[in-house]
């Protein structure tokens, strides 16, 4: 159909009745290309804007629904570990206490912080546990695994010595375990990295800090 | 043939003749037959530019409206990815609305970040009684100790003086009329109960049967199935809080009663109760 030879000399010496025609193809290609070329920038740029926020945890996701129980999950044992660094008798009760209220109060503000970077409210309107698989039939009285009930936080209150002490042990024991449970929820059905390492730093120190638990337990005589 | 649609049958004449008049100055890609590739629209004039030894043809007349099928057909791709990109990010722009804009969006709530902005500046510490101009409170200077917020269900009327306190620390405050039924009372505690930064107390002299409270922002309904209860949690829970989601809830005042008690934190169990 075509040849080079022809090519060429139309190279080496256009005809001049075409030479109007050609140059304004030449032109009207140039503008076509010169658009490509910015609708394509344009798109690779609102491309690379949307991008971080269509592949972002969503309102329903697993990750924002762990994010938001796990604080409210978090909050009691921040409460209960504030009632024993203040109330506990045995200074190793005062001492976790303690270190359950700072560590934990610190991961709401992680927890707190990826809510805001993924664009979402601090709190959403699903039941509790509904980001977990088996998660609606955990919740008894609107308190997620472990937490513990309206009265017993008042009996914990209200408790002195090694009534508290105890009371607290059993209490947070079974707290941690209920956490633990939630945190194992979001390693099985989560996908974003960071969630995961958190997480994962969560279980391990709950479950160092169950082994404590229950050691100061048993040597309480609990 | 100007304007064509982008069909293959009309296009491709069009091509087969531009690879007769080449375009000086097109880089030189095409070494395939210039038919080929029908949807190279801006790549057919200089086709003919590496033809391999193939037999000589006498050059045709370029038509200059050949290449606006193709031209049409990128438009028209461009305009409908620009549309798609463009409805995605106004997706996620109303998606991202600020948390103010969609609190003064739900029909009915007051505003007191723009009517008051005194107000809803920050609380002193202040010890004792303190007079509110608006009932239920929404704002203001508030008592040392705060109400315990914990998702806390009070039987009984609690003191403005600490609930202000919650209410700064994040809380929205659910109050309800005494004469409420108590199928709705039960439905109110559901939302509330096991969650922190929520409580829920009966309030003597509402003008509506439930008042809604976050710091700042109120609104008043008839009926605990309004959906405007769940949305002014949703949006203004801890959200409307000045001193973000770190604020704590528990060790505060867990009695109830309107008379405020100076006692803090450490003093809890010994705090009397009525």
């Amino acid at each position: 159909m075509t040849a080079a030879v022809t090519t060429d000399a139309d190279l080496a010496e256009a005809p001049a009745t075409d030479d109007g025609g050609r140059r304004g193809v030449r032109r009207f290609g140039t503008i076509a290309l010169a658009a490509a070329v910015v609708v394509g920038l344009l798109l690779g740029y609102a491309g690379g804007l949307l991008t971080p926020t269509l592949t972002r945890p969503g309102e329903n996701s697993v990750e924002a629904g762990f994010a938001r129980d796990m604080t409210t999950h978090h909050a009691q044992a921040v409460a209960m570990g504030l009632m024993a660094f203040q109330q506990g008798q045995d200074p190793e009760v005062r001492q976790i206490g303690g270190d359950i209220a700072t560590g934990q109060q610190g991961e709401i503000g992680t927890m707190q912080t990826w809510l805001r970077l993924w664009k979402l409210d601090p709190t959403g309107d699903q039941p509790p546990m509904a980001w977990m698989s088996d998660g609606a039939g955990l919740v008894k009285d609107g308190l997620m695994p472990g937490m513990a009930t309206p009265d017993e936080m008042k009996r914990l209150r209200a408790a002195q010595g090694r009534e508290f002490d105890l009371l607290f042990l059993q209490l947070m024991i079974r707290h941690h375990l209920g956490g633990v449970h939630m945190i194992q929820g979001v390693l099985d059905e989560g996908h974003d990295k960071d969630v995961l390492l958190v997480a994962q730093t969560m279980k391990n120190t709950q479950q160092k800090d169950l082994t404590n638990l229950q050691a100061a337990l048993k040597r309480l005589g609990g | 043939m100007s304007i064509s649609t982008p069909g293959g049958p009309e296009r491709r004449p069009t091509v087969v003749s531009t690879g007769k008049k080449p375009a000086a100055g097109r880089p030189a890609a095409g070494d395939k037959p210039a038919g080929d590739k029908a949807g190279a629209g801006k790549g057919t004039p200089r086709a003919g530019a590496g033809g391999k030894g193939r037999k000589p043809i006498a050059p045709v007349k370029v038509s200059q409206g050949r290449s606006w099928g193709p031209i049409a057909l990128f438009v028209a791709v461009g305009v409908l990815a620009v549309g798609i990109v463009g409805v995605g990010a106004w997706a996620v722009y109303r998606g991202s609305q600020p948390w103010q804009e969609r609190a003064d969006a739900i029909k009915g709530v007051v505003d007191f970040r723009k009517k008051d902005k005194d107000l809803v500046a920050g609380g002193n510490h202040q010890a004792g009684t303190i007079k509110y101009d608006v009932l239920p409170p929404v704002a203001g200077p508030h008592n040392p100790a705060w109400q315990n917020c914990m998702g806390d269900v009070y039987d009984a009327p609690i003191a403005n003086e600490h609930a202000v306190h919650s209410l700064e620390h994040g809380t929205v405050w659910i109050t309800y009329r005494p004469d409420l039924p108590a199928d709705q009372v039960a439905k109110l505690k559901a939302k509330v109960q096991g969650k922190e930064k929520l409580m829920l107390s009966p309030y003597e002299g509402l003008d509506k049967p439930i008042s809604l409270q976050a710091w700042g922002f109120q609104l008043k309904v008839d009926n605990a199935d309004d959906s405007r209860i769940d949305d002014f949690i949703k949006t203004l829970r801890v959200n409307a809080s000045i001193e973000g989601p770190n604020a704590n809830c528990d060790q505060g005042v867990t009695a109830t009663g309107t008379t405020p008690r100076d006692n803090l934190g450490n003093q809890m169990p010994e705090q009397p109760t009525q």
